[in-house]
């Protein structure tokens, strides 16, 4: 039994949060909206892997840095949490992208404008 | 093949859904900026998925039966695991626009300052006030440090304040306004906008917890975090408001800082004796007394607010000597406790010397006793050196 894969997450989603703190994307843009959106994300997720699951396609391995717990038959207690970190970065990315995109033009508009 | 066909199942429902979302929820010109926003980000899920995905399936966190996939791969990740991602980022950021374009378009979101203004309305510097009750009781019995002990002393050393002072400053916004007392370290005016949030984030932050520790415990457990969360909501909530009932007031509050110890108790499996019993007896009236003095400096705002008390109703003189009086009936009763719980007697004298000079308080001369009230904040930490000493004495005596 280890936590390393659970550690790494959880590090994960903590580095996830600081990037949507530092720029307001996400939960520190709206943080109602934001909670509805993770919400629908991992149940979806989850969903999935249920459907996987039930199939017989997704089979839990045995490997020593995870914890081994399950809330399932197949299904560790760190999938939820992969869910959630996928979500978050799936958000994250999206929303770094928005501003990202939507910084450019305006750059570039200074840019004609100082050369004018 | 089996994957391939869930996995485009579950891409279709996602795309329809998004397309959905981001047709209703776009505004002008905010589609072409959505889409591309969405290919970048595919695009850097895919690498972190190529890369990850094979650093997962190495280490044996899991594997597919191969029957069922179609034998693709990027490393070690069988093509099938990108509809994960996809389906995440077509769907998601469509919901997110959605959702969040009305914002936009200029409302302002409305929850800013929410977190420390509960942090703020929680009154830190009173969080060792109801934790330290529950990880010494807990401590004591169990004399080891487990999970329990530690979710337990979280809880009760910030989630439930938050709950306790924030449902409070919620329904008492009429009289803290009225009181210039209110807004520094003895609690926060809480803005009419962020009364609903906060209710909400008391529960949300409370109710796991709860349910946890509940867990973790059998029915006494139970039953002690009941009566502490009842207790807590109703102190204040409209309807209820035990804090408005006198006598009953200073009860509802004394069992805001030993309901943690009894849950401490609980979960612990100690066993009941006449011992614990008068301990628990005298925290008990040591919470009430305090309650009630604390009381007498608010008799002025809380009947131009019509907030009754304790102190309002038997007025400030015969409150301020029940407090005296509960003080030194705790610290009797701690002499008829087991050695060394007798030399936690001594601990009533700073408080009843604290505040026995207001022995002839009048109403009008009532906001005078804050003074006492700021030195029975710190009071109350040189109380918790005594007794954290005379738990040490009492771990090496019974070890």
């Amino acid at each position: 039994m280890g936590v390393l894969y659970l550690a790494s997450l959880l590090f994960g989603i903590s580095c996830m949060l600081l990037l949507d703190h530092r720029f307001r994307l996400f939960f520190w843009h709206d943080a109602k909206a934001a909670a509805m959106v993770t919400a629908v994300g991992v149940l979806f997720f989850l969903g999935w892997d249920a459907a996987g699951i039930g199939l017989g396609i997704f089979l839990r391995g045995e490997g020593t840095i995870a914890t081994g717990l399950l809330i399932a038959p197949e299904l560790p207690i760190e999938e939820p949490v992969f869910l959630l970190f996928l979500t978050l970065c799936t958000m994250v990315l999206y929303t770094g992208a928005r501003r990202l995109l939507e910084r450019l033009p305006a750059r570039q508009a200074e840019r004609e404008r100082e050369n004018a | 093949m089996t994957y391939l066909w869930l996995a485009l199942a579950f891409i279709a429902a996602a795309a329809v859904a998004g397309v959905v979302f981001a047709g209703r929820g776009a505004r002008q010109g905010e589609a072409s900026k959505h889409w591309k926003a969405v290919g970048l980000a595919f695009a850097a899920l895919a690498v972190l998925t190529a890369v990850f995905d094979s650093v997962m399936i190495g280490m044996e966190l899991f594997h597919y039966d191969s029957s069922h996939i179609l034998g693709l791969k990027a490393g070690l990740a069988p093509i099938e695991d990108f509809a994960y991602p996809l389906a995440g980022v077509v769907a998601l950021p469509g919901l997110w626009m959605w959702l969040t374009r009305r914002r936009n378009a200029g409302a302002q979101s409305n929850l800013k300052g929410l977190v420390p203004q509960a942090i703020l309305a929680s009154r830190p510097v009173s969080w060792i006030n109801t934790a330290y009750p529950f990880a010494a009781a807990m401590l004591l019995t169990t004399r080891e440090i487990d999970w329990v002990l530690i979710v337990g002393t979280f809880y009760f050393l910030i989630p439930y304040n938050l709950a306790m002072y924030g449902i409070n400053d919620v329904f008492d916004y009429e009289s803290d306004l009225k009181n210039p007392r209110k807004g520094g370290i003895e609690g926060a005016l809480l803005k009419p906008h962020l009364h609903r949030p906060m209710l909400w984030l008391a529960a949300i932050t409370n109710v796991p917890f709860l349910l946890v520790l509940a867990l973790a415990g059998g029915p006494a457990a139970w039953i002690s975090l009941t009566v502490s969360a009842f207790a807590v909501a109703a102190y204040s909530v409209a309807g209820l408001r035990f804090k408005e009932r006198p006598v009953l007031d200073s009860l509802t509050s004394s069992t805001h800082f030993v309901s943690p110890a009894v849950v401490g108790l609980a979960l612990a499996g100690a066993d009941v004796t006449p011992g614990l019993l008068i301990l628990l007896a005298a925290f008990f009236l040591w919470g009430m007394a305090a309650h009630a003095f604390g009381a007498v400096q608010d008799i002025e705002p809380d009947r131009q607010a019509g907030i009754g008390s304790i102190a309002t109703v038997i007025g400030a003189r015969r409150t301020v000597r029940l407090a005296v009086v509960l003080w030194l009936v705790a610290g009797l009763a701690m002499l008829a406790t087991p050695w060394p719980g007798p030399l936690a007697a001594i601990i009533a004298v700073p408080y009843i010397v604290n505040c026995a000079p207001y022995w002839t308080v009048t109403d009008t001369t009532a906001a005078r006793t804050n003074v006492a009230w700021r030195r029975f904040i710190w009071l109350n930490y040189g109380s918790g050196f005594l007794v954290t000493l005379i738990f040490i004495l009492q771990w090496g005596l019974t070890s």
